[in-house]
């Protein structure tokens, strides 16, 4: 059984019921009662997503300052029902432009009532896609597309649409001027020793696109991957052009993509949706180039002093820069007084996350800022030896720098009346769980 | 226009603070309904936010129906929407007024816009009440024949829910044929999709009683069925793909080269986006190679990329469900993900629940080559921060010395933890030491130099105090100090209120004393001598068993005791193979989440009625079994508790609280239902075990007095005043006989206080009739044995008698020639015990 949701709750964080959707009559009307008892009022809430209550199980996220809350009664798919939770809610997003949480639900609840009678039915997810749904569910209320606007939108056609087969794009669209926008964004996840040594890295990888096209258009995007490369040099039967090639380990695509072309001919090609989508999602571990290196010495000197000083070393090119980059160190609990001298940005103390927190705004590559600092501890006899030194965390995006070293090679499109596109390439590469033990 | 934010939570209805505006509410609803000036919609859509808005808080506004239903003649689809929703949230608790629902829904049902069709339909069906299905069926059955496919989608899921509120209707009405041939002919997916997922709902639940329906479910299986759903799949939503794919695992192929076939088509699956897709593709996988060895592993292979990826994208609760999925496969077949080790390393934000997934693949997948790797990064975690994941990870390295032949570098390792200095790191390091130390004693010396500088009183968990007294036990003659610290520790024997460690205690020093007899032999003596006067029965009968064989031959008592061991080679598997066959046959579902079959948590004698068990999502392996186990005890249990009134529950419970320290709980288990926790936890602490017998035996006894009363009253029990036996024929009635009864009962403590020998009990009982045969033992605790006959026929009544003075409780075992007389002897005999020490 793949959801079979029996009810769903939006909850804020203090337990009151914003939305109360209840699909199957199998659960009781309590179940907001026993969530809260059980799940919210105890130490239990956030221990694990999934927990039985009596017969049903409650799967639950938490979402900015809301918990969405689905109950079933039957062996149902987590896997599935989280993922419509999150559907749903870059649904909503879509809908409300932007945020997601108390505010906007408690302003747009009719409108989510509309919604969630369209997306799940008795429980089983049915069409949750935003470009069909705009069609017919409009935050104006207008009457429905079938019959207002009968000369814009044949019957036929849009029914067609609010149930079928191509179901991320719409006919007829169009723009004056034709645009696609592609970001690459690479979040980069580091785990490295004390020592310097990699424990962990890999590279997860979005291909975002834009379109604003004018009707049905045919994509066709190439990457320098390496398994792209190879097989168009047989293909086209010259040999691989030396440089670059990256091994992608995983690729996963956009409903639009088609896969098949993809595996036999290894291009990705597709109609785009309208609008804002995630095209692709990749998965790099080997040959990842890190944006930055740490070099942390901590010393403690006695009992109620430490030095420490760290140096991080930007690694990509000279002329470019990275932005918003924040270094936490920790430093123990029982911290008095702090000394700071930085080469570049600004630090300050942290006592709410025991941190001594590093910014530097723009960083510049190949350079090599400095923090020494001294930190005065309050001497206390019960907590010897017990800081456990958690690790330096850093948060940065360098535009224009790709951790892996994908570069798109060719971005065409195709459209029967043959209009001019405008395209627009970046690439920006952001910190994910960077770590460094010290 | 926002609901009012209500502090108040509670959902019930009609609220004080509602009231007021409800009625108001309902006057100005009054004053609109009949109003068709332009802009009333408006002010109609604020007055119905406001009415869904109270509804969603809990506020009771089911008094508005009449005037909702008068309202909602209106073009406004909005308004409707509110209306629908409105009608559908109180229709089932006011069936009379959905009544007058039914009239302007069926006119929506024909409108021309078939959004409003649609919307209609779906209301109509979500009206639940029974005695209006006959309204239901003429709008289902065009909805189903419309033309628009909107229409059809929601008439589908319409047919379910007619189902669900008159399965025969539903049945009668011949919809499932009609439901049957959409599904293999209509144009639109969604429809189809919800074709397939209402047909196996209702099929399934169909099954049991219909043999058709049974038919009809294995039919969906067939070839071509399903490759029709196979050959359109790429038509289908994501959602419907997943349910196709859950099909698609559920067919079995005639040969392998369908296997191949399906498994190319849906290859490309697994590059799908939504992580419910690839995961339900990978169930296809993995069902059907399952018999091919070769091919299976390359599916292994295949997956793991997809996999790796959805842990490490999406929220944590994404992948945490996938992790419990990978997870599954990584303890299938570790090997297989052994070089992946590093995408287990805990990342330090992660929260717990991801990460203890992760420990266990680790430990899972640790082999000759990594080990060290991942040992060292367990060390990592030992530090940290969370106390339950540090003590995880000690685990960890624990169970992957067990399983590993190089444990140099780990024992390292583990004694290092030990010189931490942190509470719970010693405590987990020792148990793991004592484990260690079963299975590889070779390095008992290197691992008691440590533990010798551990001192016992920063030992505090039961489980640590255990594995430190086993180990001063073991090896005491390594460990100078080993007598004196087990002397220490019996010192403070009262104070020490885990079973486990006084039970432990008492082997040890008895290990210690066939060592060092000189140096151990007060101990010992304090040891026994607090043993036997221990209230715990487990504990207690150890002391007295060690006194017996001591007394009986010192060296047979060490041969008992202290035996020549044999390093333990494997532990026990916790999971059964059976289960985890199950658990893999239910992939991508609950079952993988919560580690059991589903049927240990969907079906209702699994679970208690009332239960909020915290049990339930506990991941360790442990529950597993005891799960198992319980759930016959507590049927016996609850049938008891069925067959006893109040009153002679209270009788039950006071003669057992009296004394006996556990078989209290058990009366709260029969008496307050809420027995799978207390029971749980009883089964698995070792030290605490419930002795089955007793708990039964308690049952038998308060039977008891039920069935005298609902039998035919027998004729009293008469006893031969002057009965004769001599100890012979005891001794070999004795041996013959089965226990008829067996129950513990008290006896006044005042009485049994004073008694320093047992010959005025022995007079006492003899004035009624029941004569003693031996007798023996030292305060606080006394054994004898009794006989009775009857008075008009020579059947034989043997009782063996345990009275225990300290705690006023004694035990009986009673054996009779006439077993259906016996429950009448205890009667007579507890009178007769109940008596003594009164004037």
């Amino acid at each position: 059984m793949p959801v079979s949701a029996s009810a769903i709750y939006f909850l804020n964080l203090r337990g009151d019921v914003l939305i109360n959707r209840l699909y199957r009559d199998d659960v009781g009307g309590n179940m907001v009662d026993a969530f809260r008892v059980h799940i919210m009022q105890t130490k239990e809430l956030g221990t694990c997503p999934v927990r039985q209550i009596g017969g049903c199980s409650f799967f639950y996220m938490r979402i900015s300052n809301v918990y969405i809350v689905i109950v079933v009664s039957s062996n149902a798919n987590v896997a599935c029902a989280f993922k419509f939770v999150v559907e749903a809610v870059s649904l909503f997003k879509s809908y409300f432009g932007g945020a997601f949480d108390e505010d906007a639900i408690r302003n747009n609840f009719v409108l989510i009532y509309e919604l969630l009678d369209e997306i799940m039915d008795f429980g089983y997810p049915q069409n949750l896609s935003p470009e069909i749904l705009k069609l017919y569910i409009t935050q104006e209320g207008v009457r429905s597309p079938f019959s207002s606007k009968p000369t814009d939108r044949p019957v036929p056609n849009a029914t067609l649409q609010v149930t079928g087969a191509v179901g991320w794009r719409r006919e007829g669209l169009v723009y004056k001027k034709n645009e696609v926008f592609l970001d690459i964004v690479e979040s980069v996840n580091l785990l490295m020793s004390s020592k310097g040594s990699v424990l962990r890295c890999d590279v997860t990888g979005k291909v975002l696109m834009k379109c604003f096209l004018s009707g049905m258009p045919d994509l066709k995007l190439g990457l320098n991957d390496k398994i792209g490369l190879e097989k168009e040099s047989q293909l086209k039967s010259r040999p691989t052009k030396s440089g670059k090639t990256i091994e992608l380990d995983d690729v996963t695509f956009h409903q639009c993509v088609n896969l098949t072309r993809f595996n036999s001919e290894k291009t990705v090609s597709f109609v785009p949706p309208d609008g804002e989508f995630e095209l692709m999602k990749y998965r790099i571990t080997e040959g990842v180039n890190l944006p930055f290196k740490v070099l942390p010495t901590i010393k403690e000197l006695g009992r109620t002093r430490m030095e420490v000083n760290v140096k991080v070393k930007s690694v990509f090119g000279a002329k470019m820069f990275a932005l918003g980059v924040v270094i936490k160190i920790p430093v123990p609990k029982q911290t008095a007084k702090t000394n700071f001298q930085v080469t570049s940005g600004r630090a300050k103390y942290n006592a709410a996350i025991d941190c001594l927190v590093w910014k530097i705004r723009k960083f510049p590559g190949q350079t090599e800022p400095t923090l020494s600092a001294e930190v005065e501890l309050i001497s206390t006899m019960a907590e010897k030896k017990s800081w456990t030194k958690p690790p330096i965390q850093m948060e940065f995006q360098v535009p224009m720098f790709t951790a892996s070293g994908l570069r798109v090679r060719f971005l065409k499109v195709w459209e029967k009346s043959g209009y001019n596109t405008v395209e627009w390439v970046r690439y920006i590469t952001k910190a994910g769980s960077y770590e460094i033990r010290c | 226009m926002a609901p009012p934010a209500q502090s108040h939570r509670s959902a019930s209805p009609s609220q004080p603070s509602g009231k007021s505006e409800v009625s108001d509410l309902k006057s100005q609803l009054r004053q609109l309904a009949g109003n068709r000036a332009p802009g009333v919609d408006d002010s109609k859509r604020e007055l119905f936010k406001k009415v869904i808005s109270y509804m969603t808080i809990g506020i009771d506004v089911s008094s508005l129906f009449g005037e909702m239903v008068m309202c909602s003649a209106t073009s406004d689809i909005v308004l409707k929407k509110m209306c629908y929703l409105y009608v559908g949230n109180y229709a089932k608790g006011n069936p009379d007024l959905a009544l007058l629902t039914i009239n302007f829904l069926q006119r929506d049902c024909k409108d021309v816009d078939p959004m409003i069709r649609g919307l209609a339909l779906r209301s109509l069906c979500s009206l639940r009440v029974a005695n209006l299905v006959e309204y239901l069926v003429g709008p289902l059955e065009l909805g189903l024949k419309d033309n628009n496919s909107y229409v059809r989608m929601v008439a589908v899921i319409g047919v379910l829910k007619l189902y669900h509120i008159s399965a025969s209707t539903c049945v009668d009405e011949d919809f499932l044929a009609t439901l049957k041939h959409l599904m293999l002919n209509d144009p639109d997916t969604q429809v189809v999709a919800n074709c397939l997922s209402a047909l196996q709902e209702i099929w399934s639940s169909e099954a049991s009683t219909s043999e058709e329906a049974s038919r009809e479910r294995e039919a969906l299986l067939s070839k071509p069925v399903v490759y029709y759903f196979l050959n359109r799949i790429k038509e289908f939503s994501e959602w419907a793909q997943c349910l196709v794919l859950e099909l698609v695992a559920k067919y079995v192929p005639s040969d392998s080269n369908e296997i191949f076939d399906i498994m190319n088509l849906l290859e490309d699956r697994l590059q799908h986006a939504n992580g419910a897709v690839v995961l339900a593709s990978i169930k296809v996988f993995m069902q059907l190679t399952l018999s091919m060895t070769d091919v299976h592993q390359q599916v292994y292979e295949r997956i793991k990329a997809p996999l790796l990826t959805l842990v490490s994208s999406g929220s944590p609760e994404q992948s945490y469900a996938v992790l419990s999925h990978l997870h599954l496969l990584v303890i299938r077949a570790p090997y297989i993900f052994s070089e992946d080790y590093k995408h287990f390393y805990c990342q330090y934000n992660e929260p717990s629940y991801v990460k203890k997934l992760k420990l266990e693949m680790l430990t899972a997948v640790a082999n000759e080559s990594n080990t060290y790797e991942i040992v060292t990064e367990l060390c990592e975690y030992a530090a940290n921060v969370d106390i339950p994941i540090a003590r995880e990870s000690i685990r960890a390295v624990g169970k992957i010395a067990l399983q590993q032949y190089d444990v140099n570098a780990i024992v390292d390792r583990l004694l290092q933890f030990l010189e931490m200095e942190k509470d719970y790191v010693t405590a987990e390091a020792l148990v793991l030491v004592k484990d260690l130390l079963r299975k590889y004693p070779q390095w008992s010396h290197d691992c008691i130099a440590v533990v010798g500088n551990i001192s016992s009183k920063n030992v505090q968990e039961p489980k640590a105090k255990a594995a430190l007294i086993w180990m001063l036990g073991e090896y005491s003659q390594d460990m100078h100090d080993a007598p004196y610290i087990l002397e220490n520790l019996i010192e403070n024997w009262d104070e020490e209120h885990s079973a486990e460690v006084r039970l432990h205690l008492l082997t040890a020093v008895m290990k210690c004393f066939f060592k060092r007899p000189p140096e151990t032999q007060k101990a010992l003596g304090a040891a026994l001598a607090a043993g036997l006067a221990d209230f715990h029965q487990d504990v207690h009968d150890r002391a007295l068993f060690y006194y017996r064989l001591l007394q009986y031959n010192v060296s047979v008592a060490e041969h008992v005791v202290n035996p020549p061991k044999q390093a333990v080679s494997v532990f026990a598997d916790t999971h059964s193979n059976e289960i985890k066959d199950r658990i893999f046959d239910e992939f991508n579902s609950l079952s993988v989440v919560y580690q059991k079959p589903s049927y240990m948590f969907t079906d209702k004698e699994h679970r208690g009625p009332f239960e909020f068990s915290d049990e339930h999502v506990n991941l360790s392996p442990g529950t597993e079994s005891a799960d198992t186990v319980v759930p016959a005890q507590r049927v016996d249990a609850n049938d008891k508790d069925l067959l006893l009134s109040t009153a002679e529950k209270d009788e039950g419970r006071d003669a057992s609280s009296n004394g006996s320290a556990y078989s209290a709980p058990s009366y709260d288990i029969a008496a307050s239902q809420t027995q799978k926790e207390s029971s749980i936890s009883n089964s698995n602490i070792p030290g605490n075990t419930l002795p089955s017998s007793s708990a039964i035996d308690d049952l038998l006894g308060l039977g008891f007095p039920i069935e005298t009363a609902t039998t035919p009253t027998p004729p009293p029990l008469n006893l031969n005043q002057k009965a004769i036996l001599d100890p012979g024929t005891f001794q070999q009635k004795w041996r013959q006989l089965p226990i008829s009864l067996s129950q513990e009962c008290s006896i006044n403590p005042e009485g049994v206080a004073s008694l320093t020998a047992p010959n005025a009990l022995l007079r006492h009982m003899q004035s009624h009739s029941i004569h003693c045969i031996a007798q023996g033992g030292q305060p606080p605790n006394f054994k004898l044995f009794f006989f009775a006959q009857k008075a008009e026929e020579s059947s034989t009544f043997l009782v063996e008698c345990i009275i225990n003075t300290s705690s006023a409780k004694t035990q009986i075992k009673i054996k009779a020639d006439d077993q259906s007389a016996s429950q009448a002897f205890s009667t007579l005999f507890q009178t007769a015990l109940s008596k003594f020490g009164f004037p």
